[in-house]
């Protein structure tokens, strides 16, 4: 083991919280229920009067929810990396990744958003990108941000994010840099054996999340029609861009369904019953455009020729249910649009057969006879 | 004209025939006759069911609707007999024989009983079948708490008693406390496993060894003081070169200690792992040919001595690369066998041939790859051998014959044998290999390359650690 390998044997289906027992049940239930009041405080408020997390958030001086939630996202984040640590952290890959996650996102994704507004600069994501980051690609926004950020933002999603998904998958940001992918990393991990590995789940994957690129692609268009049409045609703006959120326009009905329920509710609030990675493997578009230049990339999973026992460590442990044993067992290094490069199949195969690698042409070299 | 095809096993080398067939002849009625279990499950797994790691769903390698999907008919019984005259199965109870055009053997290991006293004692068990997982798991937690294998006693209705898949009760649940310490019996991988599963669960482990080393065929005297160091790091008791002599009981009819001929080790459980012998008893009385390790005798193309009759995986006996037939109980050679099996069947002239010897396992967290030819007992053979100390601890040994490279055994990383293969293919000599090593690392991102300082390049011993 030392430096790689499974650092001894997890007792993961012998922990019932983790396998959707009742404290795994109420584990879920608080999480939706947090999620709710996060994104429908206004609601809440209109109800009970009574607004719990803004409340929160100011007596603590944090400005406003979006901040405490920020807050409490970082928290939770490095707790789960203490787990996941402590479990897998005999490996580098493992320490470097789950490191740099916590990293960029205590920066990038709330100190510093946090703080610029503070000396006059504008609140500003930089470790979230199009298509996650929609309204970074509207041109009102464009148009509002500072210049240097609106260049960062547009080349970071049109030129650096697909090149660097280009030469080293979609791991560069999946499981590196999105603060998505690093809660279900640190936190989800304790849950990571309960997303669906079956043939059925798959084709529900590619069916939903490709949905959901085509739709964010969509509005982005629509929205930009709209910027430079919208005030002759009245009732195509109200269409697209319509901001009260009870009339739904394109935009809110995206931000409501896709942002908040999906990505949200139920993406995070489902950990404990259906695993960590449900938003990333079916709804995230940035992981459905990263994935595609994956395929055509050059990252792939190297299997060793023959020495798979078949055991299933690699697909009860890999988040995104890839069934990476029905590889292995067949000798078929592969790339998966969905594989967001954590690397756990080759961490916990016992027999060393598989490999993540940036290079899909490296081959054997047969060795000239010198005699 | 429809052939229908019986198949005894559904382990790797039976179902890796059934799909071949099944590729190529959608029609083909076949039939899957096996005792243990409703689906194929991967034997080498059970150490993760004990510990919790995985489960029973998990270690199954295809969805459980494979049969239905394939048109695989599965009967739930023992095979007790063959008719070879009559191409008739025989099955327990008043099951009908089952009448067959081709008969694929694939019934797999039983474990090899401790041949002293006492080994009939309540606690006293193996770990190698679905049931031998369930006792274990009783003996050590108490309970096989997750969800067991569907079905999983419906074979009992109608067995014998000569059967591995038998429930056994724990001596635990007759003492009625929980189990505090147990013995390991037999130094090969089921018995490295039983001990790293004891282990994890937090339990006191003896690990009793006749020999001075473990797999005296594969690892040499340094490779075994290294490992077993390892292995003490983590709480086990190793004893290397112990004879057990007998078990001893309590007045309950449960195991209390293992006498050896160091002395008494107390204990309340005994795991027995001296290995498998093929699991033909049921065979005897038929005209099927058995040889005296037990193994069905078959030729390369895995025809047994009756027509229509192949065998495959652990219960056939094979010819070896050098030149013996034995059984080869491995899960690739068994998946390859099924392979080989299938396109006999089906009329193609197959054969199953072995290229050069390569196998990989995990001894408790110390990765091991071997590739060629390095037991300890080839003659005119020199070993090279380097131990790596630092973040990463590795041992190297690299055995030579008449200047050439023609096996590596290797501890503490992961290596690509395909690489090595070539290496030992390609007649490079021991210089060329050590330049060339780098190409056939497997280690995963981020870990620091074996480096091998000019020094150690240079040394070399014969085999077994003496100074050439
Ligand atoms: C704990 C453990 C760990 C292992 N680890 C490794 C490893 O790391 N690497 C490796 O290469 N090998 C390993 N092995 C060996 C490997 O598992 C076997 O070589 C392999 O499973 C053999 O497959 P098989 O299909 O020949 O038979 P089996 O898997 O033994 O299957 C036998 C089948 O025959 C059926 N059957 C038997 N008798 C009858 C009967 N009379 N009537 C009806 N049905 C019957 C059973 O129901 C069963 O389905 C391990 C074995 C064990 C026990
Ligand atoms: S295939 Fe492996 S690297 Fe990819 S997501 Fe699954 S476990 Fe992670
Ligand atoms: S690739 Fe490794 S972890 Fe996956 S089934 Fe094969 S041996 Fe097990």
């Amino acid at each position: 083991m030392d430096l790689q390998g499974q650092n001894g044997l997890m007792s993961t289906y012998r922990e019932g919280w983790r396998n959707r027992n009742p404290a795994g049940i109420a584990a879920a239930v608080s999480i939706v229920a947090f999620y709710v009041v996060l994104y429908f405080e206004d609601k809440v408020t209109r109800y009970t009067g009574f607004a719990p997390l803004t409340g929160l958030a100011e007596a603590v001086g944090l400005r406003n929810r979006w901040y405490l939630y920020g807050f409490l996202y970082c928290l939770v984040m490095m707790a789960g990396a203490v787990y996941y640590l402590g479990r897998h952290g005999n490996s580098r890959y493992n320490r470097y990744r789950v490191g740099a996650n916590v990293g960029v996102q205590v920066t990038l994704g709330f100190l510093l958003p946090f703080v610029m507004p503070l000396f006059g600069g504008t609140e500003f994501y930089a470790s979230y990108f199009w298509p996650l980051k929609y309204d970074y690609f509207f041109p009102q926004t464009l148009q509002d941000l500072p210049v240097y950020m609106a260049v960062y933002t547009v080349a970071g999603s049109l030129v650096a994010a697909p090149i660097l998904a280009y030469f080293y998958g979609k791991r560069w940001y999946c499981s590196w840099v999105c603060g998505c992918g690093g809660l279900a990393n640190t936190f989800g991990d304790p849950w990571r054996h309960l997303t669906s590995t079956t043939a059925r789940s798959w084709r529900f994957e590619r069916a939903s999340i490709y949905t959901v690129l085509a739709f964010a692609v969509t509005m982005t268009v629509l929205v930009a029609v709209d910027f430079f049409i919208g005030d002759a045609h009245p009732s195509f703006h109200a269409f697209v861009s319509g901001e009260r959120w009870d009339d739904w326009s394109v935009k809110t009905f995206y931000g409501f369904f896709v942002g908040s329920i999906l990505a949200g509710v139920v993406g995070t609030g489902l950990y404990p019953l259906f695993g960590p990675r449900l938003w990333c493997r079916n709804f995230c578009p940035m992981a459905a455009l990263l994935g595609l230049i994956q395929k055509a990339g050059r990252f792939r999973i190297r299997v060793k020729k023959d020495m798979c026992i078949s055991c299933g460590n690699c697909t009860t442990y890999c988040e995104m249910g890839i069934d990476v044993r029905s590889y292995a067992q067949t000798n078929e290094s592969f790339t998966r649009a969905s594989c967001v490069g954590c690397g756990m199949c080759a961490h916990v195969c016992p027999r060393g057969v598989l490999r993540l690698e940036n290079d899909k042409t490296t081959k054997t070299t047969l060795p000239v006879v010198t005699s | 004209m429809s052939t229908h095809v019986v198949i005894v096993g559904n382990g790797i080398a039976g179902m890796e025939a059934a799909l071949g067939i099944r590729a190529r002849e959608p029609s083909w009625p076949i039939t899957i006759v096996s005792e243990e279990s409703d689906h194929f499950f991967s034997r080498t797994a059970l150490m993760w069911v004990h510990s919790g790691q995985l489960d029973h769903r998990g270690i199954e390698p295809y969805e459980r609707d494979l049969y239905a999907r394939k048109n695989f008919t599965r009967v739930r019984a023992r095979a007790v007999g063959v008719d070879t005259e009559r191409e008739l199965l025989q099955l327990t109870g008043n099951q009908d024989a089952l009448s067959y055009d081709r008969l694929i053997i694939a019934c797999g290991s039983a474990p090899r009983r401790g041949p002293w006293p006492g080994s009939d004692l309540r606690g006293v068990g193996h770990f190698i079948t679905l049931q031998d997982l369930e006792w274990f798991e009783k003996e050590v937690y108490g309970a096989a708490v997750r969800e067991r294998p569907p079905r999983a006693d419906a074979h009992l209705a109608s067995t014998t008693e000569d059967s591995p898949y038998l429930h056994r009760e724990t001596a635990t649940a007759k003492r009625n406390r929980p189990l505090e310490r147990a013995v390991v019996i037999g130094g090969g991988l089921v018995g490295i496993e039983a001990v790293e599963v004891l282990r994890a669960a937090g339990k006191q482990v003896t690990f009793v060894i006749r020999e001075d080393w473990y797999w005296p065929m594969a690892i040499d005297g340094r490779e075994s003081a290294w490992i077993a160091e390892r292995m003490r790091e983590h709480g086990v008791d190793v004893r290397l070169g112990e004879n057990v002599e007998a078990m001893l009981g309590d007045d309950d009819g449960n195991v209390r200690a293992v006498k050896t001929d160091a002395g008494e080790i107390p204990t309340d459980a005994v795991v027995v792992a001296v290995g498998v012998i093929p699991n033909t008893g049921w065979l005897t009385g038929s005209d099927i040919e058995i040889d005296e390790r037990g193994g069905v005798v078959v030729d390369d193309s895995l025809t047994t001595s009756a027509a229509n009759v192949f065998a495959a995986g652990d219960c056939a006996s094979v010819r070896w690369h050098d030149g013996t037939q034995r059984p080869e109980q491995l899960w690739y050679t068994g998946r390859e066998q099924g392979r080989v099996a299938a396109a006999v069947a089906l009329g193609d002239d197959a054969r199953y041939a072995r290229g050069t010897w390569f196998n990989s396992a995990k001894l408790m967290d110390i990765e091991y790859t071997t590739v060629g030819q390095v037991e300890s007992d080839s003659d005119r053979r020199a070993d090279w051998f380097f131990e790596e100390r630092g973040e990463v601890r590795s041992t190297t040994r690299i055995a030579t014959k008449d200047g050439r490279v023609v096996g590596f055994n290797l501890l503490g990383r992961r290596w690509d044998h395909e690489v090595l293969i070539g290496f030992i293919e390609g007649g490079l000599t021991l210089a060329q290999a050590l330049d060339r090593l780098h190409e056939a690392s497997f280690d995963t991102e981020f870990v620091p390359p074996l480096v091998i300082p000019n020094k150690a390049r240079n040394a070399r011993s014969a085999p077994d650690g003496e100074s050439a």
